[in-house]
């Protein structure tokens, strides 16, 4: 009896274990990286934006409204406007040429991150122009949702700031 | 005053000293049998001693092997238990259902399940140059607002007046 008793509970613990285990390999393999649809290819968007403090400052435009918290807490201003933007493809390939102004604009190279944490993301190959004049090589990881700021030169009673984040 | 009974015993054993066996020869006086039952008794001490009830052991080895052999036999067998194989089947079971709620366990307290929520926030500057030694590139990273900024300093001045679309 207590043996029968010690069988039925090591097959019941058994299989409870490999029920449990069976979703999770499941899940496992789900969670790998998934390449991006070729129908909707990755692009970058830059933005040149003018930071000034104003009296009564006027709202960020749409496409400032997710950056403008931080932008205000992290350079201190509290107006933001936005002097041009540009959208490009991202074409590993080739170099592209992302002009959000015709002041500042930036050569890119691009290539997927490898890696698991880089969450689709890119390194990305970046040089800084002003006029024809190169400011700045930087190499920097980005992902969708992770912008990077630069901090460019004062403008006026402000500031130029440059917004670079990758777009699914 | 040692009572008559040893007293006669020390006598039959000619164990009196001098004293005592003139005091009891005295005693004796009283008991006329007496003379009679010490002839018997050192009779039958003889006897006795040529003819031993016991048997003399022709094989003691073997008496004692069999003597030892009844005593296991009779002994309950409770040491024998003991003995016994530890790895029996029911054992094996309750061990490996045992193994297993630990594995269980174990599994449930250190591998995290579910869903594995990503850091939010991936930017990262691997290196920045400065094309003109009078510019410096600073990057900074903001734990609070999860933000990664290129700081460049050395910039020249643009005017308010400059066109920058």
């Amino acid at each position: 009896m207590p043996t029968c008793a010690a069988l039925t509970l090591l097959a019941v613990l058994s299989g409870g274990a490999l029920a449990f285990a069976e979703p999770q390999a499941i899940k496992t393999s789900a969670t790998g990286p998934t390449p991006a649809p070729a129908s909707n290819p990755d692009k970058i968007w830059s933005a040149l934006v003018v930071a000034t403090n104003a009296d009564s400052p006027k709202d960020a435009p749409h496409e400032l409204r997710e950056f403008a918290p931080r932008l205000k807490r992290i350079f201190g201003y509290n107006q933001f406007e936005l002097a041009g933007s540009a959208t490009e493809i991202i074409d590993e390939k080739t170099e592209n040429w992302l002009v959000p102004s015709q002041i500042f604009f930036f050569e890119v190279k691009a290539r997927r991150a490898a890696s698991k944490e880089a969450r689709g993301g890119y390194l990305l190959n970046l040089q800084l122009f002003q006029d024809k004049r190169p400011l700045v090589n930087t190499e920097a990881k980005l992902a969708p949702g992770s912008p990077l700021f630069i901090r460019g030169p004062q403008y006026g009673k402000g500031q130029l700031i440059i917004v670079l984040q990758v777009q699914h | 005053m040692k009572p008559f009974e040893e007293q006669f015993t020390a006598w039959v054993d000619d164990k009196l000293n001098d004293a005592e066996l003139a005091e009891f020869e005295k005693e004796l006086t009283t008991h006329p049998e007496a003379a009679a039952e010490k002839a018997e008794a050192l009779k039958l001490g003889e006897f006795l001693r040529e003819h031993p009830t016991t048997p003399r052991l022709t094989n003691p080895d073997f008496f004692n092997h069999q003597l030892m052999q009844r005593i296991a036999a009779e002994t309950p067998r409770a040491a024998e238990k003991k003995r016994a194989l530890f790895w029996s089947v029911p054992r094996l079971a309750w061990a490996g259902a045992f193994s297993l709620l630990v594995s269980f366990g174990l599994f449930k307290a250190l591998i995290p399940t579910g869903h594995i929520e990503p850091s939010k926030y991936f930017a990262q500057v691997v290196e920045a140059w400065p094309s003109d030694p009078s510019i410096s590139a600073t990057t900074v990273y903001s734990p609070e607002d999860n933000v990664t900024v290129v700081w460049l300093d050395g910039l020249e001045y643009i005017p308010a007046t400059y066109a920058l679309k």
